[in-house]
């Protein structure tokens, strides 16, 4: 509990707040869990830093509250709260794509840290694939942030998603090989991004040496 | 080539065969948002299957209620197998003897070769009654009170076995009349407005079986009943449990002896 600021990444949290997950991580039937799951939505939806790993912290307080009292008030909150926003992302896309980007990214931590039977949940496979459908749509592929989000998301838990529903991934890269190929206008970024994910797939969800020294390594001219 | 020194190039929102794609057409769960009740703040939590209800009812659609399903599901079927396993070793292994010679008991330890309970269906919404009888103050002050091997049958309520072959009748009965004997162990009335809630089911469980529940607060009888004998499958029994989130504990009933 010592490196709770460090293993959750909430410095960025006020130090009341702070002590507050501390709290819910340490005794959970303390503290109002509904205002804490509410207090790490909104955080990820701001921060980006903290929406690549805030389903970690979810996952030990589900388990702490499971363990506790055999509760479920956090998930439950978590789970309406993710539905509510996902429900929304489009107004959210267009309000503000950093927040809309945050979503995505915290969405699919979730989906990767909160196992059910040590499976992913069922509930958020399709949600998460029409997140990454969007992001693979020409005018999301036209910003890089945003196509930076969908290969990000797809290095993390591409793998698992496809073992949850192959039809749908083999959609998703249907749609990355066209815009790769033929969406004019696509900066030399995006395209970069796309072409190693592209292999990063083709190669089962991992890149081969000389790909790896291709696309990571820096090369003086 | 190296990632850092690729520029940002001008973006222009034109797809490749040059037309213009609008929103509506890349939502794919447009029909998710018609449904949510035309109000974007909330989710009208629709609650999955009542453990009564017959007829169709609503597929759920909040993700909480789907992923408790799910995790019912798998813990039925996680117990299917444990229970198959001492069926198996009922055939095989010694006779099963319990420390009674009552006949309640016998009938609740598997018997070698019986046929047991497959259908998921009726193994997950006799689970869901289970659970909601258990997640009550009156059963945990139970099960503190008296340990597994200290019970006795007939006087200590003893969780009905959802493996056994029953009609659907005969398995609600045995359901009420077990939560029935659990609220001998109903918390005293200091404990305020849960206790009214409870007295709201023992009403009910009482119009159905007429039982004597001489336990009944005296103001809790001069509500009135809400569920009439017609409608007992719908019993609104479920409503008044007390505000305990639902426990998946399918461990207690296996442990038959």
């Amino acid at each position: 509990m010592e490196n709770a600021k460090e293993d959750y990444k909430i410095q960025s949290f006020d130090l009341e707040t702070q002590k507050l997950l501390k709290m819910a991580l340490k005794e959970p039937n303390t503290v109002d869990l509904e205002k804490v799951s509410n207090v790490i939505v909104d955080q990820s939806l701001k921060d980006q830093v903290f929406s690549k790993e805030a389903g970690r912290i979810c996952y030990t307080i589900v388990q702490a509250e499971a363990k506790h009292n055999n509760g479920n008030v956090f998930r439950r909150n978590l789970l309406n709260r993710l539905q509510l926003e996902f429900v929304a992302r489009e107004e959210t896309r267009l309000r503000s794509l950093q927040e809309w980007v945050c979503f995505v990214t915290f969405i699919c931590n979730v989906f990767d840290y909160l196992k059910v039977n040590n499976m992913p949940m069922v509930a958020l496979v399709h949600p998460v694939f029409d997140c990454l459908l969007r992001l693979a749509q020409p005018d999301s592929l036209n910003n890089e942030e945003e196509v930076d989000c969908l290969v990000l998301q797809l290095h993390r838990i591409g793998d698992q998603l496809e073992k949850m529903n192959g039809q749908k991934m083999d959609e998703l890269f249907y749609l990355l090989r066209d815009g790769f190929l033929l969406q004019e206008g696509l900066s030399s970024m995006a395209r970069l991004l796309l072409l190693e994910i592209l292999e990063f797939r083709a190669g089962g969800w991992m890149l081969s040496d000389t790909a790896q020294k291709y696309y990571y390594s820096e090369v003086t001219d | 080539m190296n990632r850092g020194n690729l520029k940002r190039s001008n973006y222009q929102k034109r797809v490749a065969d040059g037309s213009m794609r609008s929103n509506e057409d890349m939502d794919s769960t447009s029909d998710l948002k018609n449904s949510n009740d035309n109000h974007r703040n909330s989710i009208r939590p629709v609650s999955f299957t009542t453990p009564e209800s017959e007829g169709p009812v609503p597929r759920c659609t909040d993700w909480e209620s789907e992923v408790e399903t799910d995790e019912m599901r798998s813990s039925v079927r996680c117990d299917m197998q444990r229970y198959r396993r001492r069926i198996l070793a009922a055939e095989f292994g010694p006779r099963e003897r319990n420390n009674s010679s009552g006949s309640s008991d016998s009938r609740d330890s598997p018997v070698p070769g019986e046929v047991m309970e497959e259908d998921e269906e009726v193994l997950m919404r006799r689970q869901k009654q289970i659970t909601y009888g258990k997640n009550t103050l009156a059963y945990d002050r139970y099960i503190k009170e008296v340990p597994k091997h200290l019970r006795q049958p007939g006087v200590h309520p003893k969780t009905p076995n959802k493996f056994k072959k029953y009609s659907r009748r005969s398995w609600d009965q045995q359901i009420k009349l077990w939560k029935v004997k659990i609220h001998a162990w109903d918390p005293p009335a200091q404990e305020g407005s849960e206790l009214q809630a409870i007295d709201e089911v023992d009403l009910d469980d009482v119009m159905d079986i007429e039982l004597d529940f001489p336990e009944l607060d005296p103001d809790s009888s001069a509500q009135t009943p809400k569920v009439s004998k017609a409608s007992s499958s719908q019993a609104d029994s479920y409503q008044g449990t007390p505000s305990k989130m639902m426990k998946i504990d399918t461990s207690v009933d296996l442990e038959m002896s």
